[in-house]
């Protein structure tokens, strides 16, 4: 269902009901969260069950590179949005640029997360070290093969952009994909604070 | 206000946030300290929902599911920061 086609075709419309993207999408993010729902809920009860083995673990990680992660995939996601409405404007060549300066933005949290994981991994604190690295390396790991992921859609985005693909009133697979983006920004900016600030 | 402006703001909203909570995690672990953290998180997940993502011109329902599923972390991991605190 294309509800950015829907208003086209019915000007009268009212654009407070208007749902941007696909259902499908909507959808495929709802699973998503239900799956990191599972996850974050784990690491949360773990950590109820061994507080100072989490309190002790959490001082081995740097939150100001939690905080330059964060704003990173924040940075990203706004230039994924401006992108959008940019498309919105018939501004598709501006839009693809904006979409590089996502793609530019996300870059720098997979150098810094990699930089980190390597760190990490040299100190012996992998999987196996204790309960809240086991965790730490799944629900980061998992939520960065999701950035991966969603790169991936942001290149194929800009490409399709470059090339004036979409428009106005064709744009639902543009929203979709940056849709996506911003469920992965939504999960960190929870799983930022679980894992990196509260004590 | 124009679109292009309204999500700059978010991102200022989210940058702000995001600073505050890691300044208030490092001012200590009180409950007051770590609810703060988690209502900060709560903020940034509403500027996304809303904001980034144009939830609220959305129907009803996936607004609330989408500022549901937030809402829900939150309260889940404070629940258990506040049993974990409780004496044996």
């Amino acid at each position: 269902m294309s509800t950015s086609l829907e208003l086209a075709l019915r000007p009268g419309a009212s654009p407070a009901r208007h749902l941007p993207g696909d259902l499908a999408m909507w959808f495929f993010i709802l699973a998503e969260l239900t799956v990191f729902a599972l996850l974050i809920l784990a690491f949360a009860v773990t950590q109820a069950l061994q507080p100072q083995l989490f309190h002790d673990s959490r001082q081995l990680l740097d939150s100001s590179t939690g905080l330059a992660l964060t704003l990173s995939l924040l940075t990203s996601g706004l230039f994924a949005a401006l992108a959008q409405e940019q498309v919105r404007q018939a501004r598709a060549r501006r839009a693809a640029w904006l979409l590089l300066a996502a793609l530019l933005s996300a870059s720098v949290y997979v150098g810094l997360k990699l930089g980190e994981y390597a760190h990490l991994s040299s100190l012996g604190l992998g999987m196996e070290h204790n309960t809240f690295f086991t965790l730490y390396w799944i629900l980061t790991g998992f939520h960065f093969l999701h950035v991966l992921l969603g790169m991936l859609i942001l290149g194929w985005l800009a490409e399709r952009c470059r090339r004036r693909v979409y428009g106005p009133t064709n744009c639902s697979a543009l929203e979709s994909g940056v849709l996506y983006w911003h469920m992965v920004d939504l999960v960190w900016v929870l799983l930022f604070p679980l894992v990196y600030v509260l004590n | 206000m124009s679109a292009s402006r309204t999500l700059i703001l978010c991102w200022l909203g989210l940058a702000v946030l995001s600073v505050a909570s890691v300044q208030l995690g490092n001012s200590g672990a009180t409950l007051v300290l770590v609810a703060s953290v988690l209502l900060a998180a709560l903020g940034k997940a509403w500027l996304i929902t809303d904001g980034f993502m144009e939830l609220r011109h959305a129907p009803r329902l996936w607004r609330g599911l989408l500022l549901g599923w937030p809402l829900a972390m939150g309260l889940g991991v404070l629940l258990t920061l506040l049993l974990s605190s409780q004496p044996a």
